[in-house]
């Protein structure tokens, strides 16, 4: 047997790569459908970019047989870690593939550090507590803009994405919160510190948790709404695997809209005459499994027609924000949003949106970049262009 | 620096100056010769001893590959062509390092489908699954035939050296299915062999419909796992896609008469594909993890794929098809036969999706390690096969994993007992070893021929074939690949 470094948080997850994988290649394309699904293969080729090669990585370091160097970082860090090949692999460790990654990569920063410019999602939360070195905002300014209470039911946790740049589909969200009624405040966030732990580097992730969730007590909240994808995903799942417990409920912007909707507390009093596609964000799609329901609410929108990409659900093709790739390698990242804009270019539609701050920023990114035209949106943004009635 | 059981690679031109020499062939995007990239190519799924490439390169068109040959040649590089690494035989471990050739990442177009002669010209590093996917939305009345192998292997992989598929007992050997090739050979010269050889300049798409009549050339490459040439493109037969498609699944009683219901129905002529699995594969099938069969219950399932044009082909199939059984069951064999489709209902979605090929064999890819002894058999000798390799698997304690295929209307047969194992677990490697190898003895010594066969298996064979073979065969491959660059080491080279 191979003797794993006990005081790794993944430790149990590299385990895995030593019962597993024949190296297949089935996870590298959309499981029956026989299309590329690996943005980290598919441009660098080599075997190592993919999941079983990654995986590979982790017997090789582990037991010695790879000896650890700067040139293992790219196959180990290039990776937006979205989950594809979770989605495409067959095999009994198909759901763990992405945590084995960051497993490797937790193993990677102790011995040869976090791949160029990584380090910066940790220097700059030391200093301002979000990934991107923006003096921190209390959101103090914002209650009182908002007029929002100490106290509520409901915290909405933006996100430091939402909040230092896109502002946009933070004040949309703010609004439609307003006009919902329901009785909820802000925080001081910390980062919720989805970018540390996709790239490997945990030493503030702890703290930051407690921090939030300490946070949130203190209002007196039982439920937490964001329209963060990544916040989202790491509150659900992440929060758990750090051992970190919580007695609040916590909900993406939409399961709110659509229990409103199912509960005919909400009507689009007007209409939004344009043709959408949407595009799934890793996070909340192949890692949380929500593919219906933003579905659902485009097509209850009056007058939108809702047009899907040839990858989409669970073989969407990434944005290439995740993972620590929008800051580590940025100008493979939004080559790979090209991409995406490219496949929806066939749709004919005219707004891409999404329901993620990140994949909202890499496709404006590509969409200005290779001049695409597009109206890059949020779903929040478009309902907030919309007449709406909240029946209380 | 590699050393070879023969020659240090690198004694006429330094590494450096062959990373250079392939940075200006190919481009830096498309060399390695990083740690944890050539790691990945060192190693496949069996137990087949590890060994690094000093560089992989990915080439994209066929004058790069003359290029490559050429420059090998005159400094003994060794060259070994990969595809997308899944045989089962440690075929692409470099076992003299050199340089490795992945043509699974750019060299995989699919050249042209002729419509009117029903074949696909491909590069080699075309998969199963783009195969399928383009046919299906291009030309969905056509059809290729598919193995039990992950939907990424390689095609051209699998004809050249005599691979499986699910029209087996119509056709027969992948290998008998290629219509044509174009091989760069050790001078860095290209020949294109088949219907396509005439031309001295590239060959019309139209013209790769025939094997025959000229002296079959091909001999040369098929089969010789990469050892007299570098193939770089393929054409093989499609067949039409019939609008009816069944599959029907006979569960057979006793241990050995699994053989002769498979003989008997293979010459009926009208089934695609035979194959027989143990009980205890199909209870892996539908996710039972570590199964084990029970005192009453049957040995084997056999498969039974049939298609048809017409319902009334189809009724006719299957009435000769259920007579056979009846006879077989008169016989005294016990058989039942039953619909697949209904049998699936009972199941899940998985187990359809491991019926419609090409597709991931489930309980192949649930462990760290897979190796076998794939084999073309002589039919009459199966019921003596199954009864030793049994005795075998049961002898070393692990649950028998037998596959058996009947080909080309039962001429003969395909005999593989598979393992999967855990690579890591301390002693499993040697264990399964030790089975395999005493597999290996049982089955050569029946007549069984291995295919895609490992080094190991060849020294072991090399001793029972006979000596004007073997010095024919050494001849050949000194004449093609006088400096032994293609993948030294197979077969013992």
């Amino acid at each position: 047997m191979v003797e794993i470094d006990i005081s790794l948080m993944g430790k149990d997850v590299l385990q895995l790569a030593f019962d597993n994988c024949i190296r297949c290649s089935t996870c590298k394309y959309s499981y029956k459908g026989f299309e590329p699904s690996c943005p980290s293969g598919e441009k660098f080729l080599f075997e190592s970019y993919w999941a079983s090669g990654k995986i590979r990585i982790i017997r090789g370091v582990v037991t010695g047989e790879l000896e650890w160097s700067e040139d293992l970082k790219d196959a180990i860090f290039a990776c937006p870690t979205c989950g594809a090949c979770m989605d495409a692999c067959q095999a009994p460790h198909a759901d763990y593939i992405v945590d084995m990654i960051e497993a490797l990569r937790e193993l990677a920063v102790k011995h040869i550090g976090p791949a160029k410019n990584q380090e910066l999602l940790v220097s700059r939360c030391e200093e301002n507590y979000n990934p991107y070195g923006e003096p921190n905002s209390d959101n103090e300014e914002l209650k009182k803009q908002y007029d929002l209470p100490d106290k509520a039911n409901w915290v909405y946790y933006i996100g430091c994405t939402s909040n230092y740049r896109q502002q946009s589909l933070r004040d949309s969200t703010l609004r439609f919160l307003k006009k919902s009624g329901i009785n909820f405040t802000l925080i001081d966030e910390h980062c919720c510190t989805s970018p540390m732990i996709r790239t490997g580097q945990l030493s503030l992730v702890k703290d930051y948790m407690n921090y939030n969730i300490a946070q949130i007590k203190n209002t007196g909240a039982t439920k937490v709404i964001t329209s963060c994808a990544g916040c989202y995903r790491t509150f659900k799942k992440d929060f758990e695997k750090f051992g970190e417990e919580y007695d609040f409920e916590v909900f993406h912007t939409l399961e709110l809209v659509k229990q409103l909707l199912d509960d005919d507390k909400l009507k689009f009093k007007s209409e939004y005459n344009k043709t959408v596609t949407y595009h799934d964000p890793c996070h909340l799609g192949r890692h949380m499994g929500v593919y219906e329901l933003p579905r659902a609410i485009y097509k209850q929108i009056p007058g939108l027609k809702l047009v899907e990409m040839r990858r989409n659900r669970n073989f969407a093709w990434c944005c290439g924000a995740g993972g620590g790739v929008k800051i580590g390698y940025p100008e493979w990242s939004v080559e790979i949003s090209k991409e995406r804009l490219e496949e929806a270019k066939e749709t004919e539609a005219t707004v891409i949106s999404s329901v993620c701050p990140f994949c909202r920023t890499n496709l404006s990114d590509a969409n200005d970049n290779y001049n695409f035209e597009f109206e890059v949106l949020d779903l929040m943004e478009i309902i907030d262009q919309l007449d709406i009635e909240i029946v209380k | 620096m590699t050393e070879t059981k023969e020659r240090n690679v690198y004694e006429k031109i330094s590494k450096e100056d062959v990373f250079k020499k392939l940075v200006e062939i190919f481009g830096e995007k498309y060399v390695t010769n990083k740690s944890g990239d050539l790691y990945q190519y060192s190693y496949d799924m069996t137990e087949c001893k590890p060994h690094m490439p000093d560089f992989i390169v990915i080439p994209e068109k066929t004058s790069q590959l003359i290029e490559l040959v050429k420059f090998c040649n005159s400094n003994l590089i060794p060259i070994v062509p990969y595809i997308s690494g899944n045989n089962v035989g440690g075929l692409t471990i470099p076992e003299n390092g050199g340089i490795l050739v992945d043509f699974g990442k750019k060299m995989n177009k699919i050249l042209h489908i002729d419509n009117n002669m029903m074949y696909a010209l491909l590069e080699p590093g075309v998969t199963f699954g783009q195969l399928k996917n383009y046919l299906d939305k291009n030309y969905p009345h056509l059809r290729y035939s598919y193995p039990y192998a992950p939907p990424y292997a390689g095609v051209v992989g699998n004809v050249i050296l005599s691979g499986m598929n699910n029209l087996s007992c119509k056709i027969g050997s992948m290998g008998d299915s290629i219509n044509g090739l174009e091989v760069i050979t050790a001078g860095g010269e290209i020949v294109r062999i088949g219907s396509c050889f005439y031309g001295k300049n590239e060959a019309s798409p139209d013209s790769w419909w025939s094997r025959y009549p000229m002296p079959d050339l091909m001999g040369l490459f098929i089969n010789w796992q990469g050892m007299t040439g570098l193939v770089t493109k393929c054409a093989v037969q499609l067949w039409p896609n019939l609008p009816i498609k069944q599959t029907h699944i006979a569960v057979v009683f006793r241990l050995t008469d699994v053989a002769s219901v498979m003989r008997e129905v293979g010459r009926t002529d009208v089934i695609d594909d035979i194959s027989a699995v143990s009980i205890e594969v199909v209870k892996m099938a539908v996710e039972i993890p570590e199964p084990k069969k029970f005192p009453d219950e049957p040995y084997f399932a056999v498969m039974f794929s049939i298609s048809a044009k017409t319902e009334n082909q189809f009724n006719a199939r299957m009435e000769i098809l259920s007579n056979e059984i009846e006879i077989l069951n008169k016989q005294g064999k016990k058989v039942i036969l039953i619909n697949a489709d209904e049998y699936v209902k009972l199941f899940n979605l998985r187990l359809r999706c491991y019926l419609d090929l090409p597709s991931v064999v489930l309980p192949l890819v649930e462990y760290s390690g897979l190796t076998w002894f794939g084999s073309y058999a002589p039919s009459h000798k199966l019921e003596e096969l199954i009864e030793k390799v049994y005795k075998l698997f049961n002898k070393h304690n692990i649950t028998p994993f037998i596959y058996m295929k009947m080909m080309k209307s039962s001429h003969y047969a395909i005999f593989r007992p598979i393992m999967r194992y855990n690579k890591f677990k301390e002693g499993e490697e040697k264990r399964y070893h030790k089975l395999l190898d005493e597999i290996v003895d049982v089955s050569v010594d029946l007549g069984c021929i291995p295919y895609k066969t490992p080094a190991w298996m060849t020294e072991k064979m090399r001793k029972k074939i006979n000596p004007g073979w073997i010095n024919l065969f050494e001849k050949i491959k000194k004449c093609m690949d006088p400096n032994s660059i293609f993948n030294p080491g197979r077969w013992n080279t």
